[in-house]
């Protein structure tokens, strides 16, 4: 039984050896500092990583989520090793009451004094205490030219019968409601429920004219003609238009949803130097305004915008009017009054 | 008498059901609009394209180690699990293995990834792509035990005896004989555990560490950003790249399949 053994022992190392083989390929953390960033794919123009990598003699290494509340259940089960993290403003709140991100240190973000004053004025953390801004994008409306007669930036639209059946509606509660509280000219964090009443009877009766509430479909639904106005996100919406130009996108002049995606630093970080150096970073102006022009979203950077590309400031999509830029709002996070929500939109859902 | 036209019916709706998607995710990713709404000329653009993604590549790279380490370890472990659960089936002990063995079928997928990253937490093993590997060597495993314990069932032991009789040590034995005639059925287990590594996504979520990102994780954070054609593309090129190999496999336990009868 000498042999038999042996041949265990063989297997054993086997297993081992495949084992460690697999670790060595994925820890080889030794030389210049690495700085993990956790983000949404095609977030950041590649060139500029590789300018910051050679500036501060670093490695970056990207991984991306697909949702916020996927992102958050993984760190908070533990999961670390991660430096920067990109979440939407609300869950910024979420995971800054669970103690899960670090405050910024500002003498280390010099560049943060590019950040534009009137994007502040509107931000759930205006003194950028735990995050600062990265990229903004708006919901608003998309509509074809050539098909809509007498378009009007506003809510109103979706009250026109003879647009009936062609037009959609997100299929989210806070963008959708939340438009009906803005032509009403509340709050669309608004937690009063007499006011939650009357944007559910407009919501009702918009929903008359609409084919479906939908967040995919929208886009390839605009693009073939099929739907002659959405509401839709605008980054969605820019692709969109760079295959149909005769599609527009305008922000009701009521006001609307803006979101912003934040950097913050997670509390388990190693790197929390080069973290802000990385933050720093994408706030000089320069590198801000490559950074907007590749992926077209716009990074709230004042002193960058005279440096963005003429199809960036021409759009007013991305671009907003001051005046109608100061009537909309970011979505927070309501904790538990989202059951408020929750309940409009249910009977929303079911009511005719 | 005339046959009923009605199975074949059935049988050709579902199967257009089931194919359809798929085809039209093939054309789709040669299609030059960005959007799936018209057709704007056959391309090669999301090919191209797809080459010049050093992320993706990158991903597929990370994949494919995981998947070969992951086959590879499955591999022995899930048939050293099936020898033993053939050869003592009647014991209570094994019994209890064969449940062990089950049970990460039945587990939901969400489930294991989540307790996977808090017991990898809490023994402070750092997140990378070896937290993947062990994570799917735990359900790959089960498919390959229970693959190579299905050849086991009308495997022939008097051979393994023939040849013990005849002078061949416990190992020899094993490596001349066992194994040789195992092998179209530790191929296709193989194949399986690969197929299923390569694109696992609930569980891989979880306990993938910063820099260890797989292809099917890629894949899901684009859907959100990115361009969907680039996914049309990719799509294409795991389709052909698994149908490959479940054809090969096939192939491999129909043969496997034929020796046995004789």
């Amino acid at each position: 039984m000498n042999m038999h053994t042996m041949g265990k022992f063989a297997f054993s190392v086997a297993v081992a050896a495949a084992v460690l083989g697999a670790a060595a390929c994925g820890g080889g953390a030794k030389g210049p500092s690495i700085l993990h960033v956790y983000t949404w794919s095609d977030y950041i123009k590649p060139e500029l990583i590789t300018r910051f990598e050679t500036e501060n003699d670093c490695k970056v290494v990207i991984d991306t989520f697909d949702s916020n509340e996927a992102m958050y259940a993984k760190l908070k089960a533990g999961a670390t090793g991660y430096d920067v993290i990109v979440p939407t403003s609300y869950m910024v709140s979420l995971m800054k009451s669970q103690d899960m991100i670090l405050p910024l240190d500002h003498s280390l973000l010099p560049n943060l004094v590019h950040v534009d004053p009137d994007y502040l004025a509107i931000a759930i953390d205006k003194k950028m205490e735990y995050s600062a801004p990265y990229m903004l994008t708006n919901t608003g409306i998309a509509y074809l030219k050539s098909k809509v007669k007498n378009f009007e930036p506003t809510w109103a639209m979706f009250d026109r019968t003879d647009l009936k059946g062609r037009m959609v509606m997100l299929n989210d509660m806070r963008e959708t409601i939340g438009g009906a509280l803005k032509y009403l000219g509340y709050s669309l964090n608004s937690v009063n429920p007499a006011e939650l009443e009357k944007a559910k009877d407009v919501v009702l009766g918009w929903k008359k004219n609409l084919a479906k509430f939908e967040n995919e479909q929208y886009k390839t639904g605009i693009a073939s003609g099929e739907f002659l106005l959405v509401h839709g996100y605008s980054g969605d919406i820019l692709q969109v238009q760079a295959e149909n130009d005769d599609i527009a996108f305008a922000m009701p002049r009521e006001g609307g949803v803006i979101s912003c995606d934040d950097l913050v630093i997670a509390k388990s970080a190693k790197e929390v130097k080069l973290a802000h150096a990385f933050i720093n970073f994408l706030h000089i102006p320069d590198v801000a305004a490559q950074n907007t022009d590749f992926i077209q979203y716009l990074c709230p950077n004042k002193d960058a915008y005279p440096l963005m590309s003429e199809k960036i400031r021409g759009n007013a999509g991305i671009f907003l009017a001051p005046e109608i830029r100061a009537k909309c709002e970011i979505l927070a996070d309501l904790g538990a009054n989202n059951a408020l929500y929750v309940k409009v939109w249910d009977e929303i859902k079911a009511g005719k | 008498m005339k046959r009923s036209r009605f199975p074949f019916v059935v049988t050709a709706v579902v199967l257009v059901f089931f194919y359809l998607p798929i085809l039209i995710l093939v054309i789709e990713s040669f299609n030059a609009s960005r959007f799936g709404g018209a057709w704007r000329g056959f391309s090669f653009v999301w090919y191209f394209r797809l080459f010049h993604e050093p992320a993706i590549w990158l991903a597929a790279r990370n994949t494919l180690l995981i998947a070969v380490s992951v086959t590879f370890v499955s591999l022995i472990l899930g048939t050293t699990s099936a020898l033993a659960l053939h050869r003592f089936a009647k014991s209570r002990l094994q019994r209890f293995h064969y449940t062990l063995i089950y049970t990460p079928l039945v587990v939901p997928e969400i489930l294991m990834g989540i307790s996977l990253l808090m017991a990898f937490v809490a023994a402070g093993i750092r997140l990378g792509m070896m937290t993947i590997v062990l994570a799917h060597v735990t359900f790959c495993i089960s498919y390959v035990a229970l693959t190579v314990l299905g050849r086991l069932q009308d495997f022939d032991f008097t051979i393994v005896e023939a040849a013990r009789d005849l002078g061949a040590t416990g190992w020899t034995a094993t490596r001349r004989v066992l194994l040789p005639m195992l092998a179209p059925g530790l191929a296709a287990a193989g194949l399986i555990a690969f197929t299923l590594s390569m694109d696992d996504f609930v569980i891989t979520f979880f306990v993938a560490g910063p820099g260890a990102e797989t292809l099917p994780l890629h894949v899901y954070s684009m859907i959100k950003h990115g361009a969907t054609p680039l996914i049309n593309a990719l799509s294409t090129l795991l389709l052909a790249l698994t149908f490959t190999t479940i054809f090969i496999s096939q192939r491999l336990s129909k043969s496997g399949a034929m020796e046995g009868g004789q």
